[in-house]
């Protein structure tokens, strides 16, 4: 069966179950694509041929026996460098983890590997997560795929994982949110990504950047595939004291196509009023394609959003800096010198700075709580600007010049602060060809109407079907 | 709100055991001041009488 890698997590997942296709011959051709490609694209950090192809064995043993098989039994998947695996090096994107191996997988590693799914390696990343452009001086800075000619940033800091999915590496990738980290590259790729409620997934075996923020979960090719990934991912985890009780409904069976009534909470000031103009464009125009399915539109304002900044920068800071403290102390030449820097300055944040951004946290998740006390979902774009060539330090949006980390945080962090999901879907392409992302956050664990409304999108549209020229 | 000089931001590094060089602290200092301002702006926002988020929620 010719393009393999393009089929989507559902379909490869049939296909294997059906017997149409061997996990063994799905996982080769998808090791031999990142052997084809990844020279380029330095999506991967390791590659697990060898431990791929024996669970793919072992999967088709499965498969032949006819016993009951995981909803992703035969699905090649990656993972991003922070995912503890047992065995095999999680270096966090750093040189400081470089030769660490842990002695047990994170809790989302093992289940997923308990729904079938196999692994194909560990992804490239922002070092420790700690930047939203997803370079990395260590392993290589990944290439993003929609620019076949100019090396331009994936996003981040999960910018191995957009860059491996979106040139058809594997069918579905972990990522990490701390900021953004899994819908910016979503963005940026042209791909599917959620961030599931803080508390929907267990963060046990992730090494943190900000514990209180960061989130864990699914970057695939369509919101179909991310239902699939989360669901085998999400609930209850003893090794994770965050982690919530609340039953995990079944995913795939909320994607009903239907939007009819949904009451859509548009977010103008702040967010659609300050992207570039393509973005707004794109954004207009899935506007349109939502309200055509049925759904109404309110435009509203969250006012507290201007908050969301400072508050993230206390508290990223200063838990960054705790995790950090003891190797920046003793071993800060071995870190890239932006992320040095930025641990640094966790130095400097008090106490009371820390916990005046937790206040402010509140003040932002009651505001964002409030606008979905009359609304099903909220939507904006998911950066201003779309990927820019690595080394850009600023750009230019409505004649403002602004510095590229600040603008891809922008409009993602407030939520990651409010604890919401939030998913990014692709929404169109600037007059470069690259990807644009609309982003449609949801109440809290409720995930399920999150994917509803951008599996809908995607039924209605084709953007996350096209394929980047790098890898067509 | 007093800018801080390379000097000060010297002496808090070193009460924080951060060794840098002149070169290490005179490009931090930008960012330790941005930040600072930032969290002055945090201390104007009316955040009297909220309490930090919890977000180890018991759901």
């Amino acid at each position: 069966m010719s393009d393999l890698f393009w089929q989507s997590a559902v379909d490869l997942a049939r296909l294997v179950r059906t017997r149409a296709v061997s996990p063994v011959e799905l996982v080769r051709a998808h090791l031999d694509r990142i052997e084809a490609l990844d020279g380029k694209l330095r999506s991967f950090i390791t590659v697990t041929a060898d431990s791929a192809l024996e669970a793919a064995r072992s999967a088709e043993v499965a498969v032949m026996a006819g016993g009951t098989l995981g909803p992703l039994h035969g699905v090649p998947v990656a993972l991003k460098d922070l995912y503890c695996t047992r065995g095999v090096r999680t270096t966090g994107g750093s040189k400081i983890l470089g030769d660490w191996v842990p002695e047990a997988d994170a809790t989302a590693v093992a289940r997923l590997a308990e729904a079938g799914a196999i692994s194909l390696g560990k992804l490239n990343m922002h070092e420790f997560a700690y930047g939203p452009e997803g370079l990395n001086p260590h392993y290589g800075a990944p290439w993003n795929p929609w620019d076949a000619t100019a090396h331009r940033i994936c996003g981040g800091s999960s910018s191995g994982s957009g860059a491996a999915v979106a040139a058809g590496l594997c069918a579905g990738a972990l990522g990490s949110d701390t900021g953004g980290s899994i819908r910016i590259p979503a963005s940026l790729c042209g791909i599917t990504g959620i961030k599931p409620t803080y508390g929907r997934v267990s963060r046990a075996g992730v090494l943190p950047l900000a514990w209180s923020l960061d989130h864990v979960g699914p970057m695939c090719r369509s919101a179909a595939d991310c239902a699939l990934m989360l669901g085998a991912m999400a609930g209850y985890d003893p090794r994770d004291q965050t982690s919530s009780v609340l039953p995990v409904p079944d995913y795939t069976s909320a994607l009903t196509g239907v939007v009819k009534g949904l009451r859509i909470g548009v977010l103008r000031p702040f967010f659609i009023e300050s992207a570039a103009a393509a973005q707004q464009d794109a954004l207009a125009e899935a506007l349109r394609a939502l309200e055509g399915l049925g759904a109404s539109l309110q435009e509203v304002e969250l006012e507290s959003v201007g908050l969301a900044a400072a508050s993230s920068t206390a508290v990223v800071a200063v838990e960054a800096y705790a995790y950090h403290e003891q190797w920046i102390a003793k071993r800060a030449a071995e870190y890239g010198p932006d992320v040095r820097e930025r641990l640094r300055l966790g130095a400097f944040v008090s106490g009371a700075d820390y916990v005046n951004g937790q206040r402010a946290r509140t003040v932002i998740r009651d505001g964002v709580d409030h606008l979905l006390s009359r609304l099903d979902v909220l939507v904006a774009p998911t950066t201003p600007i779309a990927a820019v060539p690595v080394g850009v330090g600023s750009v230019e949006i409505r004649g403002e010049r602004t510095p590229v980390r600040g603008a891809l945080i922008r409009y993602t962090r407030p939520f990651n602060a409010s604890g919401h999901p939030a998913a990014s879907v692709p929404c169109g392409f600037d007059g470069d060809g690259l990807p644009i992302g609309l982003q449609i956050i949801g109440r809290p664990f409720d995930e399920a109407t999150v994917l509803r409304v951008a599996d809908a999108y995607q039924r209605a549209t084709d953007w996350h079907a096209r394929r980047p020229p790098l890898v067509a | 709100m007093e800018p801080l000089a390379v000097d000060a931001l010297r002496a808090l590094a070193r009460a924080r055991g951060l060794e840098l060089t002149e070169p290490e602290l005179e490009g931090l200092l930008p960012l330790v001041e941005a930040a600072r301002s930032m969290m002055e702006s945090l201390r104007g926002a009316g955040l009297e009488g909220i309490e930090p988020a919890c977000q180890y929620r018991i759901l």
